[in-house]
């Protein structure tokens, strides 16, 4: 079993109308052993920038404070915030400085950035473990339960959603893909961003 | 020179002939209360390769009964055949078609006597029980069977089969106060999923694509035929109407 399936976890994160949500279970495990239903993978950058990042336990903590300390680094030396496509590039090139040994990580990144005009543009992104990012347009997964995120996502999601909407698609998305997975769930916690808040809330999940 | 003769000669190779191969493509069955859905695509392929675009792995048996074979496409193909063979000898002897819970069974047996060289093929048997209701039995390759209401199976079962809990099961999801989720869905309904489960399935699986197949098992005087009529690429495959009847519904996948 490969290093990347030993903690176990998922995350997944999608576009919405003027919006964006990431999602993850709770689980972190030891192989087959389930070590904690309350493991967040998922953290805060910014007030607009949310960073998931499932894969090997030990790398979530160490990338966390090197990726906390990268932005404080940024955020005093340009004294401004970090833009979610300016932070998607710091994740990367951080992940690729490991090249020949990486953190066993696959990030998500889920965000608004600001446009010239003073709108808002949702973001979203992730990268594979040696940082090679992937832009999309729709939704975002990684993890154990990666296939089956990738399944359901494509059956359920839709352009243009409002929050609500955007949170119940997300979360039934995440409840019925780690359902099916071995290694992930065991509770989970979703994340909307929007323009003027953020709205965090954890499901009830099966806990089998 | 001499050495690498010398080495050649002393050193005995060894060839291992593998006798199995994966064939892709995804199959999939929904029971409906008086109906079936059995579909599959009909791409085939060997690693990066496209063998074929077009292969199907949906049989009809019987008019009452609809065989989805996935895995190893010469075992599937070689295993219909003899499944039909069988269903063949059955007609002479009693003088009608094996009701689908009969053949469920003999697939088990047919697939347990293989125990030690299996047929390396996931098996899901649609079609209408003798009461008339819609059925679905999957199995494994030595033969363990269950009858559900539905089920996917192949190269994407893992992105097909939490959309079909989620949708046919309605797991994670709770009715409206006062309500109850159906237990059986209109076949509309069941259609439509099966479909956007495929495009789904074509749109982010490589060895998923090209055509799909479905075969529509109607119990005998079943009012699902309407609406079934105006379903765009359906053909009928059977010659009565006053038993069981089978259609087909075949539909483009994406090709890339």
């Amino acid at each position: 079993m490969s290093i990347m399936q030993y903690n176990g976890g998922s995350v997944i994160a999608m576009v919405g109308k003027d919006c964006v949500a990431i999602a993850s279970d709770l689980r972190l495990g030891s192989q087959a052993l389930g070590i904690s239903s309350n493991f967040q993978r998922v953290f805060p950058i910014t007030d607009r920038i949310y960073l998931g990042l499932p894969g090997l336990a030990t790398d979530v903590t160490t990338l966390r404070e090197r990726f906390r300390l990268r932005v404080n680094m940024y955020t005093i030396k340009e004294e401004r915030e970090i833009e979610p496509e300016a932070f998607a590039h710091l994740v990367s090139s951080t992940l690729y400085e490991h090249r020949f040994g990486p953190y066993f990580i696959e990030p998500v990144i889920a965000g608004l950035s600001k446009t010239p005009t003073g709108g808002i543009k949702p973001f979203i992104a992730a990268t594979d473990l040696i940082g090679c990012i992937n832009f999309a347009k729709d939704f975002v997964v990684a993890g154990t339960a990666s296939a089956k995120l990738f399944g359901v996502a494509e059956g359920l999601w839709e352009p243009d959603m409002e929050a609500e909407d955007l949170f119940e698609t997300i979360s039934q998305t995440l409840l019925n893909a780690v359902d099916r997975d071995a290694f992930s769930g065991w509770g989970a916690v979703v994340h909307v961003i929007t323009k003027d808040k953020v709205i965090t809330r954890k499901l009830k999940a099966r806990m089998d | 020179m001499p050495d690498t003769l010398s080495l050649s000669q002393s050193q005995p190779q060894q060839h291992a002939f593998n006798p199995y191969t994966e064939n892709g493509g995804t199959i999939l069955a929904i029971a409906g209360a008086d109906f079936s859905v059995i579909a599959g695509d009909t791409r085939q392929s060997e690693g990066y390769n496209i063998q074929t675009r077009y292969a199907p792995k949906v049989f009809r048996l019987t008019d009452k009964a609809v065989l989805a074979v996935n895995g190893f496409a010469a075992d599937g193909n070689m295993f219909v055949k003899k499944v039909r063979q069988r269903l063949e000898w059955y007609r002479h002897a009693h003088a009608k078609d094996m009701p689908i819970r009969a053949i469920a069974r003999l697939i088990q047996t047919m697939l347990y006597s293989r125990r030690f060289f299996p047929y390396y093929v996931y098996n899901i048997l649609g079609g209408i029980e003798e009461d008339g209701t819609g059925a679905v039995y999957s199995f494994d390759p030595v033969g363990s069977y269950e009858r559900e209401a539905c089920r996917a199976a192949g190269a994407a079962q893992s992105l097909v089969q939490p959309f079909l809990d989620n949708q046919i099961y309605f797991k994670n999801q709770t009715p409206a106060p006062g309500t109850s989720f159906p237990r059986h869905l209109p076949l509309s309904t069941v259609l439509s999923l099966v479909i956007d489960s495929f495009t789904s399935a074509t749109e982010r699986h490589i060895e998923v694509g090209d055509g799909l197949e479905i075969y529509v098992v109607l119990a005998k005087n079943s009012p699902s035929i309407q609406g079934l009529r105006d379903v765009r690429g359906v053909s009928e495959l059977t010659s009565t109407d006053d038993g069981e009847r089978v259609f087909v519904v075949r539909r483009e996948l994406k090709k890339d």
